[in-house]
């Protein structure tokens, strides 16, 4: 049954079958739709062994680290397909995203070989990269006897793949030509505005353009709407407050974190400008943000909006994604807006996520790792999980011309696709690339807090905040 | 006590009640939060009124976790059965190893000997941070990296020192009489210490295995660092509920349940031991 | 002391070596763990962050001389003794209250004992998540509670001026049992005559109490702080997985903040100088408790 349901899926992919035809042969072959989805992915899988040896590795056994990500649950949909392509085993560890890092580095800085590759962001490499625990990709990527000749690497998107490399050189610029690829993008996120379209119009308002007016937009949504609050962004103690709405609504303003002379960094975020800033936010939290903001992560703000306790994120458009389908009660109910923070911009300036796949330098069997992460970022995949998964979004160019791929998020995710296509032109990671970046973000939302919760005014905290950083600078030989 | 007032007795009443509304009203909302749908959980106001769903449970034991972009594994019973794991292995070896050495410390005045006790018992000094940052690097190198032995072999730090500190009090409480009249007797001196002095000190080996059996079940952050996934007891695993798509309440609160349904039977049980085996001498050396 | 001077001369040639023997099981396994603690004092001696390799070098007490002009380490000294401080009395005085209501054995009394050990079985994370989840202020069924009592704004441990009271509150939930159930054991155990006599003497309560009770439970009051004192000092179960140390920096307790320090900013010298710091001061901590605790014995002892 298993070969006569392949050639099923081969026809259709070569368009012998219509798609309602396959649906109705998979149906009476008695397959479910979750399977189908698997065998018609298989059908891409082996498309793409053609002049490979994909079996080079056959036998042997890869494990690794994964964080709790419908990225990650599309791969595991996937993963039989594989196996069956290269006859390597798969086994892998998943963690939830408010410890994952921490074990990422215990198992790293304990050089343990346990894990062949594992998932990471851009920043984190920053860390790994110069520690000396993963692997500079460049090598894998221009050697055409272990990267297949279908894997297309120019067809990630220009900005992701120049935002993954980085030389090493504190403040050096990412993506210059003596970067090193220290991980391969996988799936990403940019931020914008997602808002409850049923509160707004109970509120009669309309998504807002710029801070100022959104400062305001909230305050009347808080008063209006009676129990949901106006504005829901991150707060927590950590860099995950800092890399989403607020920094890119900060690089909107022309603001940096640092300014770079003759190698050495210096902080920069006690300018006027952003004062000036900061003290917009502040007031947006205090105003209209979440009672316990001080806590919020991107599960919280989330969940919020999902269950309509807030009308507005400024978080990943993705989150936004996520919280219009499922269960959520308020799936459906969601709009997409991008956001050009300051009145004078001309465009929005998001700062990017970026999910990425990454090497172990301890690792024991790079060459099949490889062989791994060539198939999980390959268009194959990618558009599998656009098209069947969660797998939003897609990393490759030509995902993105997809028909089926724009068709279903068009008619699922009313307003998605034209915020993704208004925010992407200036979408990029606004940080300077830098040892201390854990360190900085971490204090800086700590000085949000301390400005949110009044324990000390904006421009003094900026102040102290600045020249705090800038000793740690001098103590770390950078500034 | 004897003469007491009824207004002290209803004063007693109502300060026993108070507290115990304080200790028990968490459990039994998780309790009740645990039969509840997420939707429920998130009503505004919270209302004690639901209908009870056994779902959570389904999912937990099944290990397939429902959320929005799909079906997930959890390995939650696997996450229990490495807490059962642990726990009885850590408290087993830590006796073996404690009970002798807190006798030796209790019976012998021995050169070095109040050393060597003050020595084990300043392991509950160091901050297990300390231990743990370069004990990973020598982890690595030795191969116990996520293995159960390599976190049984840690877990003595916590269960050892304070079974070594209960029994050696107790042991120090038993007048060393009988002891000494059976050597008399002609008896070996190993029959000796298994045939009267542990069991004489039964009460008090056994509140201090139970106490270490909390311990070690309770511990967090010597798991977070050392296992991985599929060696991990439930106070890491129970974190796994939080998922990119969403916060899963109902499944988070059937998780604490189940995780504290093991110590709080094994309590029950044992509790006469408690409070029996810590009065005796033990506590106050 | 009683027992050297029953072991009988005799044996004593042939029996010297046991007590090594019994003892060095358990000294080679916690040894093991001696090594870790040694590299780590080594660590602190280093200029070592291991995303910059090419610094690292030995700065002897560098790490340590740079603290003492970090007011963010003076603040960890003082919230971490302040969290010590407070833990460790509100349940001495919690548990020891509990403990005199008990005190007497009635079938009520055991089962309220054994009942309130539940909270103690519950793993402290665990309880973080519980406390995290019943402060909610959307749907936190305790969060709902203090808005009923007409208090707005009460934001738990969101809000640094609530934040502290909030963790200390999980923490007494948690360990007062643990107290309660020690001190519970001393007060069933105490010898009769003393209240006996007090009783036929007519003498007050009160004074039954301070001069008669307190004194004799002292040994047990002492352990049982020393124990909490040491979990205390060293909290980071509770307060990691509620607010990672913030709002702002009101709760960054010597191991929250080393584990930051280690695991996010990779900074190990500084990490581990921190964590020797925090090993100091518990040992002198405890030495106070032990001595106290020796001296009780000495006195008990002697009476005895």
């Amino acid at each position: 049954m298993r070969d006569r349901a392949k050639d099923f899926f081969t026809a259709f992919k070569s368009g012998q079958v219509s798609r309602r035809e396959l649906m109705l042969g998979a149906g009476k072959l008695g397959l479910t739709a979750a399977s189908a989805n698997f065998l018609l992915n298989a059908a891409a899988t082996r498309a793409i062994a053609a002049d490979f040896d994909w079996k080079k590795f056959s036998g042997k056994k890869l494990h690794l680290l994964l964080n709790k990500h419908p990225y990650a649950d599309a791969m595991i949909a996937d993963l039989p397909n594989f196996k069956t392509l290269t006859g390597l085993d798969v086994t892998y560890d998943i963690f939830p995203e408010d410890v994952y890092f921490d074990k990422v580095t215990a198992a790293l800085s304990s050089k343990s070989s346990q894990y062949d590759a594992f998932m990471t962001g851009a920043y984190m490499t920053w860390t790994y990269g110069p520690a000396g625990w993963v692997e500079d990709l460049n090598p894998w990527i221009k050697d055409p006897s272990k990267t297949n000749p279908a894997y297309n690497w120019d067809d990630v998107l220009p900005g992701l793949r120049a935002s993954t490399a980085w030389n090493g050189v504190p403040g050096g610029a990412l993506g210059s030509p003596d970067a090193k690829q220290w991980c391969i993008p996988w799936g990403f996120e940019l931020n914008s505005i997602t808002y409850n379209r049923k509160m707004y119009d109970k509120a009669g308002v309309k998504p807002a353009n710029n801070l100022p007016e959104l400062i305001d937009t909230a305050a009347k949504l808080t008063k209006d709407l009676g129990g949901p609050y106006g504005i829901g962004v991150r707060g927590s103690r950590s860099w995950a407050t800092i890399h989403p709405g607020f920094l890119s609504g900060y690089s909107n303003y022309g603001q940096r974190d640092f300014t770079i002379d003759g190698g050495k960094l210096q902080a920069a975020m006690n300018t006027k400008e952003s004062k000036d800033f900061h003290k917009m936010w502040v007031k947006m939290i205090q105003e209209s943000g979440p009672k316990n903001w001080s806590t919020y992560t991107w599960y919280q703000v989330g969940t919020d909006l999902g269950a309509g306790a807030s009308a507005t994120i400024f978080d990943a458009d993705i989150l936004g994604y996520f919280m219009d389908g499922g269960d959520n009660k308020e799936a459906g109910n969601l709009g997409f807006h991008a956001f050009a923070a300051n009145p004078a911009a001309k465009a929005p300036t998001p700062n990017v996520w970026i999910w990425s796949l990454a090497m172990n330098s301890f690792g024991a069997q790079k060459d099949a790792a490889w062989y791994f992460m060539q198939w999980a970022s390959s268009t194959e995949h990618d558009m599998f999980g656009a098209r069947k998964m969660d797998f939003v979004n897609p990393v490759r160019a030509s995902v993105w011309k997809d028909d089926e791929f724009r068709q279903r998020i068009a008619k699922s995710y009313a307003g998605y696709l034209e915020q993704f296509d208004a925010s992407s032109p200036g979408s990029k990671i606004y940080f300077t690339p830098q040892p201390l970046f854990f360190d900085v973000t971490t204090q800086w939302a700590e000085t949000l807090q301390k400005m949110v919760a009044k324990q000390v005014p904006v421009d003094e905290a900026l102040d102290q905040l600045a020249a705090s950083i800038d000793r740690q600078l001098k103590d770390a030989g950078l500034g | 006590m004897e003469h007491t007032s009824g207004l002290e007795r209803a004063l007693r009443g109502v300060a026993l009640a108070l507290i115990v509304v304080f200790f028990l009203f968490p459990i039994l909302w998780i309790f009740l939060m645990s039969f509840q749908t997420n939707e429920e959980i998130l009503r505004i106001p919270p209302s004690p009124f639901f209908t009870p769903t056994l779902g959570n449970y389904a999912a937990l034991i099944s290990g397939k976790l429902t959320t929005v972009s799909g079906t997930l594994d959890i390995a939650f019973m696997r996450n229990l059965w490495n807490s059962v794991l642990l726990s009885t292995a850590s408290v087993a070896i830590a006796l073996v190893l404690g009970v002798p050495a807190a006798y030796a410390f209790a019976r012998f005045k021995f050169r070095l000997g109040e050393d060597i006790a003050f020595t084990l018992l300043s392991f509950r000094f160091a901050p297990p941070l300390l231990v743990l940052l370069p004990l990973s690097l020598y982890f690595q190198q030795l191969g116990l990296t996520d293995t159960y032995a390599g976190l049984i072999w840690v877990y003595q730090l916590i269960a050892l020192p304070l079974i070594l500190w209960i029994v050696r009090g107790y042991f120090e409480d038993i007048s060393p009489d009988i002891e000494h009249a059976y050597r008399v007797a002609g008896h070996s001196w190993w029959s000796t210490f298994t045939r009267i002095a542990v069991p004489l000190a039964g009460p008090g080996i056994a509140a201090a295995g139970l106490l270490a059996f909390i311990f070690c079940w309770n511990n967090f952050v010597f798991a977070l660092i050392l296992a991985s996934a599929d060696k991990q007891p439930v106070t890491v695993g129970a974190l796994a509920f939080v998922t990119a798509s969403g916060i899963q309440y109902g499944q988070i609160a059937a998780a604490i349940v189940l995780s504290v349904t093991p110590t709080l039977a094994l309590a029950l049980y044992a509790q006469r031991y408690l409070v029996e085996g810590l009065s005796l001498g033990a506590v106050k050396g | 002391m009683s027992a050297v001077a029953t072991e009988a001369p005799a044996h004593r040639r042939r029996t010297n070596w046991l007590p090594y023997l019994l003892s060095l099981p358990a000294l080679i396994v916690c040894i093991g763990i001696l090594v870790p603690f040694l590299t780590a004092v080594y660590y602190s001696t280093l200029r070592y962050r291991l995303n910059l390799p090419a610094m690292k070098g030995f700065i002897g007490f560098g790490n340590y001389a740079g603290f003492l002009s970090d007011a963010a380490f003076w603040n960890t000294v003082r919230v971490s003794l302040e969290y010590t401080a407070l833990t460790v009395g509100v349940e001495l005085l919690f548990g020891l209250s509990i403990a005199l209501l008990l005190q007497k054995r009635t079938r009520i009394n055991d089962a309220i004992s054994i009942l309130l050990l539940l909270p103690l079985m519950t793993a402290p994370a665990i309880a973080a998540l519980m406390w995290k989840l019943m402060t909610n202020p959307n749907f936190g069924v305790l969060s709902y509670f203090v808005q009923s009592l007409g208090v707005k704004n009460f934001q738990w441990a969101s809000d640094p001026e609530s934040a502290l009271f909030t963790v200390v509150l999980v923490d007494v939930w948690v360990y007062t049992p643990f107290i309660m159930i020690l001190l519970l054991a001393g007060l069933r155990s105490l010898p009769k005559q003393p209240f006996e006599a007090a009783a036929l003497d007519g003498v007050p309560r009160r004074f039954v109490f301070t001069r008669i009770t307190l004194p004799m439970l002292m040994p047990y009051i002492v352990t049982a702080g020393l124990f909490r004192l040491l979990d205390s000092i060293q909290q980071f179960d509770i307060i990691y997985p509620m607010t990672q140390g913030g709002p702002g920096d009101t709760l960054l307790v010597f191991q929250v903040r080393a584990y930051l320090e280690f695991y996010q900013y990779t900074n190990v010298g500084k990490s581990a100088a921190l964590l020797i710091i925090l090993w100091a001061i518990t040992y002198a901590l405890s030495n106070v408790f032990i001595k106290q605790w020796l001296k009780l014995r000495e006195r008990a002892r002697g009476l005895a």
